[in-house]
């Protein structure tokens, strides 16, 4: 699923008035106008239904009441007013109440969290690390075996989706082994088959970020310098290429955390993980609207927080999109 | 000395050569093309039909149902040929939407710059920024769940790729001399965007989209796993992992079945469209500012 999020990177020239600002203020705006976005998509999602009153009374329950539970929700008020509101509750950090848990939505949201970061975390890291180590063994040994045998495997992985390669995964270490628990989260072994499934998508788009940028520099002229002057294949790749290989690596993870993140939805239900994918997906069957907005606008706040942090980073490390 | 003069200019680029890779996807995209064109056409072919008395039959049991039937008793075959007709369909769909939407946009927005590309540029900049299928999960489930709902979501909002890189060709294709000399002798800009635009943008979009294919095949494929999409008793590839998910520890190849029937497809895409990304690599596609 993570490979579903591979688009073309940000780039290109922009002719807008804003060029003139300077560029984190205009990274801000964007940042500001991303979120205002996402909290619009769901205030008009959750108004598109229709009005909650009938949604959660039983059957047999009269206008009055209806009504009544629509005013006490604050649905009676013009829509503009409503609208308003909710970006005022954006900056407070109030989303109201879910309407089935009679709980604050935010702090529903919140106690999901962790298990969600859980599993990202991992399968970032353990996906980057394998990568960064399967493309250095590429570069040292010059294999092309290793090499195919990578992309062939890649391709494979790319070309199924998280549910089903996480449906192989249980086949095969929960069917036939038994060796390791297919649902929750009860202990370090179900965190096993869950970071598995996403840390294979990372590790293929990283190992191919990476290969093809150490590749890249391979051919080019300081490399040919410093070897021929007697520097060791690995004490070049290791000061010089490596560290020019990180920054399209740190692009890229910026980037690609909204699919970490879609795709940690997808896996959390197959595992029945109980993270905030599983709450959301719940959430949005059961027409639970302040939860989806809360954790839309808190999913949203995290990506634009984190992506704004790699470009203004990116552009710091890099001169090059320094003088552009 | 043909064979001499052949094996010198096999290595140019400008010659057209199937890479392997190329030709496994092509077999592996028509075997899954040919099972959804040429099942229907059997006899025995009924997506549909219950019989509980032969239910959960495995693969090869049975010569009435090849591959097995489902824990309704739904013939196995029958049921991914439809699903791979369905899933295929809609991918197909979607594509060209966004293909036409996106590069309608990027051409308008190349060739006339201004505060229209200003506008698309802050667009696309706030939809490459946001949680992208996370929004759709939210949208195809709190709208009524279907097929058309999925085609019209995916097919409005996947297109940023597409409206970038065709507003930079454009961008380019206008200064061109071809472009400016008809537009100086008083030629029309319809007639312009016609001739001169579009004919040399479309090779870019096909490009894109046959990349595209995949990626959108994989999602429509998650929503439908989540339940959003297809609804039933239509089967979709997703819809039928799902349902067999339950039965992976008796009968593992309902699920797996049509997992591997997506496997070939979205490999095979894969595959082929690396044939034309490598073919234009270095040409004016990385121009277009795709990576």
């Amino acid at each position: 699923m993570t490979s579903v999020l591979h688009r073309p990177e940000r780039g290109g020239p922009s002719h807008s008035v804003a060029d003139v600002l300077p560029f984190i203020a205009r990274r801000l705006a964007l940042a500001v106008a991303t979120v205002l976005a996402v909290v619009t998509i769901a205030f008009v999602l959750g108004r598109a239904t229709g009005e909650p009153g009938a949604l959660l009374l039983p059957d047999n329950a009269t206008q009055a009441e209806v009504d009544a539970l629509n005013a006490a929700l604050g649905f009676d008020r013009p829509i503009i007013v409503q609208y308003l509101d909710t970006l005022v509750g954006l900056v407070t950090g109030d989303f109201g109440d879910s309407y089935r848990l009679r709980e604050s939505a935010l702090g529903l949201v919140l106690e999901r969290v962790p298990a969600t970061l859980e599993l990202a975390f991992w399968a970032f890291a353990i996906g980057l690390v394998l990568a960064v180590a399967a493309a250095l063994a590429i570069q040292l040994t010059g294999s092309r075996v290793l090499r195919a045998v990578a992309g062939w495997a890649g391709a494979v992985r790319q070309s199924v989706p998280d549910f089903f390669f996480a449906l192989l995964l249980v086949l095969v270490f929960s069917v036939l082994l038994g060796a390791l628990p297919s649902l929750g989260r009860t202990s370090y072994a179900s965190l096993v088959l869950p970071v598995l499934t996403l840390a294979t998508g990372q590790f293929v788009m990283y190992l191919r970020l990476l290969d093809a940028s150490l590749s890249e520099q391979a051919g080019q002229d300081f490399v040919r310098t410093a070897i021929a002057q007697g520097q060791r294949r690995s004490t070049v790749l290791f000061t010089r290429m490596l560290p020019n290989a990180a920054l399209p690596v740190l692009g890229m993870a910026g980037l690609n955390l909204g699919g970490l993140l879609g795709g940690t939805v997808v896996v959390e239900v197959v595992f029945a993980w109980p993270g905030l994918g599983q709450l959301l997906t719940t959430a949005v069957s059961q027409r639970d609207f302040p939860i989806v907005q809360a954790g839309l606008v808190f999913v949203a706040l995290a990506f634009v927080i984190v992506n704004t942090a790699v470009d203004v980073l990116v552009r710091r490390i890099d001169t090059r999109t320094a003088a552009a | 000395m043909t064979a001499q003069l052949a094996a010198v200019a096999a290595p140019t680029p400008r010659r057209w050569r199937p890479r392997p890779g190329a030709v496994v996807g092509a077999v592996m995209l028509g075997a899954v093309l040919l099972l959804t064109a040429v099942v229907p056409l059997l006899p025995a072919f009924d997506p549909m039909g219950q019989d509980l008395r032969a239910a959960l039959l495995p693969p090869f049991a049975d010569p009435a149902h090849p591959l097995g039937t489902d824990a309704l008793g739904r013939d196995l075959l029958s049921r991914i040929a439809l699903a791979s007709a369905v899933t295929l369909g809609m991918t197909l769909l979607i594509v060209i939407m966004n293909a036409v939407i996106g590069s309608t946009i990027g051409i308008l927005a190349g060739y006339f710059g201004g505060r229209l590309e200003a506008l698309i540029t802050l667009l696309s900049n706030v939809t490459l920024a946001m949680p992208v299928v996370l929004l759709l999960i939210a949208i195809c489930a709190v709208l009524r769940p279907s097929a058309g709902l999925t085609i019209l979501v995916l097919g409005c909002t996947w297109w940023v790729g597409y409206a970038r890189v065709t507003r930079n060709v454009a961008a380019s294709l206008r200064r061109q001399d071809f472009v400016v000399s008809p537009l100086t002798q008083g030629g029309d800009t319809f007639w312009v965007l016609t001739r001169h635009i579009v004919p040399n943008i479309w090779p870019h979009t096909l490009i894109i989209a046959a990349t595209d294919i995949a990626t959108i095949v994989l999602i429509t494929s998650s929503l439908e796993y989540l339940g959003l999409g297809v609804q039933p008793p239509v089967p979709s590839w997703g819809s039928m992992i799902f349902d067999g998910q339950r039965h992976l520890g008796g009968d593992p190849w309902l699920a797996l079945l049509p997992g591997i029937v997506m496997l070939l497809a979205v490999g095979g895409a894969q595959f082929l469209s690396q044939q034309f990304t490598a073919e234009t690599r270095g040409g004016l596609l990385r121009k277009g500012g795709m990576r």
